[in-house]
């Protein structure tokens, strides 16, 4: 993970001086640099945007509010005058759009839900009338904030809530407010941290997006060799057996939202496939895994198997398992691996699951929800690589279809997510948000096209990008991007195809690429030293003369 | 006897040294926490001898509050025994309460004495 420094502008009512402590010294990634805009002054430091801490182009805000100091119509409310809901609303939707005009100063921003101290439930159970129950109107409020900002890309806004749960007795302290105008005790500002950074994660790439799993005393309880599949703890009028199928209920919830399943366990592979086959309380089918190795070889090597099976890195990978010696074992050898540590009462399993925050991503693209789907397509088209004589042969029987769009505001979300998170065939490695990517290419003398695959066994999804700026006659290749998913079929040759007959029709002379090495994408500049036509190499500069044409490879039907 | 009294009894029995001792080892609880939020060069080290407020003091003032404050939920959770250092007594000797961890140690058991033989 890189070591890079985030700028993070803290916007608030209260002193926020804890929160930029935390967020400072947190040894977790990424690391942040807070900046404190001036204190209690939130409105005119939005308004403001020629101020000193919005100069040199922050890469994240986080504002957070009382909501009685920046909605006039709250604070009445909190002294029992009449104020109509719909005022309210209307002073939130107004602060809202000094939140959306801010939000084109940062790449990113975070709005924390507004809450009220929980000790003040003076009006019981009045407290949840509507037009007179204070957090009646504040869950309104709320709804309102997140529904307006859903629109903007890159505003996030985040679940207080769930932070004051979480410090209990702890999350306020009137003392800390008289003393030094901080309205929660650090608790909550340590999760706020870890939270603001996991999403970071997620929006920089860093999700983990594989799940493996052992099974004998991890997603069930029992030996499978031992007693057999119908001897299993799992379901039934048991509390172990009912954890067991929360937890299993828990990983079939990640599943579904385009995390990857695996098993790596220990076992007899047929008895192991006929308990998941077989008994009828288990919530997780065949299907639902991508891969797994059920063998009694060691687990790490059978994880690397796995990763190389699915392309995926250690740093994409979590690994659960029940046994603290194969866990140590894992850690050790695999270090980025992530390896929870895990209870040993299987009751605790779901919660110690649900709460890991390495899974964060910004959105939620078609592609992701239906991952698994992609990886069982593509066991096929390895079945049937096994049965062909040559590369030629596969490719011409995979008829692969690639439909090639400019970016528009329809594919702009999943473009983002694959420019943020591909590592390996990635030529420059630019990290940006919709906006961001969406201003970049906005210009005539830049042009971004998005490239989705198919072909006879399913469809792949967007898993190109390729970007072109023109200047003088020269093009420079600024972003080459394609998912690991579809490497080796020469959608690279389809994409510089693309690239160099758009060129040709302005005609420009020469068009270029300019590699950016990373500990990650040397896969790229093997693929521009060894692509045929070849290249001119001059460094880590690749230049095509675009008087001759860059062929589409044979077997490609290409849509535009 | 309730278990509570049983305990305190025991203490009052082992004497000031002790109770010096788990006051001290509270405060250094209140320093892990305090270093969460500094960087690393600047961690307060966990020596009775620690300059923290006053002329040589490593504290700013958000920082003097944390420490006031957590201080103050640490007595009630680690000594079952609450206190109170924003009284106007306290606040008017800052500098000399909250000079170092051990004059903050001497001061903590002061009060806690008061308590007991008021």
């Amino acid at each position: 993970m890189d070591k890079q420094s985030y700028t993070c502008v803290l916007v608030s009512d209260f002193n926020l001086q804890n929160f930029a402590g935390y967020a400072a010294n947190d040894p977790e990634f990424p690391n942040l640099k807070p900046i404190a805009a001036p204190l209690g002054q939130p409105v005119p430091t939005l308004l403001d945007h020629t101020a000193p801490h919005w100069q040199n182009a922050p890469d994240v805000a986080v504002i957070w509010t009382q909501p009685q100091s920046v909605i006039s119509a709250f604070n009445a409310l909190l002294t029992y005058e009449q104020v109509p809901v719909r005022e309210v609303l209307q002073e939130v939707d107004e602060y809202c759009s000094l939140l959306v005009n801010m939000s084109g100063r940062v790449r990113y921003a975070f709005v924390p839900a507004w809450v009220l101290p929980s000790y003040r439930s003076v009006f019981g159970v009045l407290d949840m009338k509507t037009g007179i129950g204070l957090t009646n109107t504040l869950m309104r409020m709320n709804l309102r904030l997140a529904e307006n900002l859903e629109k903007v890309s890159n505003i996030h806004v985040l679940n207080t809530h769930k932070w004051i749960e979480r410090a209990g007795t702890n999350a306020f302290n009137p003392k800390l407010w008289y003393l030094g105008k901080i309205p929660f005790g650090n608790e909550i500002f340590k999760a706020a941290v870890q939270d603001v950074k996991a999403a970071l994660r997620g929006m920089l790439g860093y999700a983990r997006k594989l799940i493996i799993v052992d099974l004998d005393d991890t997603v069930w309880g029992g030996i499978v060799g031992d007693v057999g599949w119908e001897n299993l703890v799992l379901g039934g009028h048991h509390h172990r057996g009912e954890a067991y199928v929360d937890f299993q209920q828990a990983l079939k919830s990640m599943k579904n939202r385009g995390i990857l399943l695996a098993i790596v366990s220990k076992n007899e592979e047929q008895a192991a496939l006929e308990a998941i086959q077989h008994h009828p309380e288990m919530v997780l089918a065949l299907e639902d895994f991508a891969g797994w190795r059920i063998n009694w070889q060691d687990k790490v090597q059978n994880i690397l198997e796995v990763m190389t099976e699915l392309n995926l890195g250690p740093q994409s990978v979590v690994f659960i398992d029940d046994n603290p010696a194969e866990r140590a074992r894992v850690k050790e050898s695999l270090p980025e691996v992530l390896v929870p540590d895990w209870p040993e009462d299987p009751l605790f399993y779901p919660a110690t699951l649900l709460s890991l925050r390495c899974f964060e991503m910004p959105s939620l693209s078609r592609e992701d929800l239906s991952r698994t789907a992609m990886y069982f397509s593509e066991n096929q088209r390895q079945d049937l690589k096994k049965t062909v004589r040559s590369l030629e042969e596969w490719l011409r029987h995979l008829a692969i279809r690639v439909q090639v769009e400019e970016l528009h505001p329809a594919n702009l979300q999943r473009a983002t997510q694959l420019l943020n998170k591909t590592n390996q065939m990635n030529l420059s490695t630019r990290r940006m948000s919709e906006a961001e990517l969406m201003a970049w290419a906005e210009p005539k003398h830049r042009t971004l096209w998005t490239l989705r695959v198919s072909d006879r066994f399913g469809d792949a999804g967007l898993t190109g990008i390729v970007s072109l700026e023109i200047q003088d006659r020269k093009a420079q290749l600024v972003d080459f991007i394609l998912s690991c998913r579809v490497l080796g079929r020469k959608i690279e040759e389809t994409m510089l195809f693309t690239a160099i007959h758009y060129a040709h029709a302005l005609e420009v002379e020469e068009v270029y690429a300019r590699y950016i090495p990373t500990s990650k994408n040397k896969p790229c500049l093997d693929f521009f030293k060894s692509v045929v036509p070849r290249f001119q190499q001059q460094g880590e500069i690749f230049i095509w003369n675009v008087e001759h044409p860059f062929p589409l490879p044979e077997h490609i039907e290409l849509v535009q | 006897m309730a278990e509570t009294e049983i305990s305190r009894f025991i203490e009052w029995r082992r004497g000031p040294a002790a109770m010096n001792e788990k006051i001290t080892q509270m405060l250094f609880n209140v320093l892990d926490e305090l270093n969460q939020l500094r960087p690393r060069e600047e961690h307060l080290a966990k020596e009775v001898g620690t300059p923290l407020a006053g002329d040589f003091g490593r504290l700013d003032s958000a920082a003097l509050i944390n420490l006031i404050v957590l201080t103050e939920e640490k007595s009630a959770h680690e000594l079952g025994r609450p206190i109170l250092l924003t009284d106007d007594r306290t606040m008017s000797q800052i500098n000399t309460v909250f000079r170092t961890v051990g004059s903050l140690a001497d001061h903590i058991h002061l009060l806690l004495n008061e308590k007991r033989d008021g």
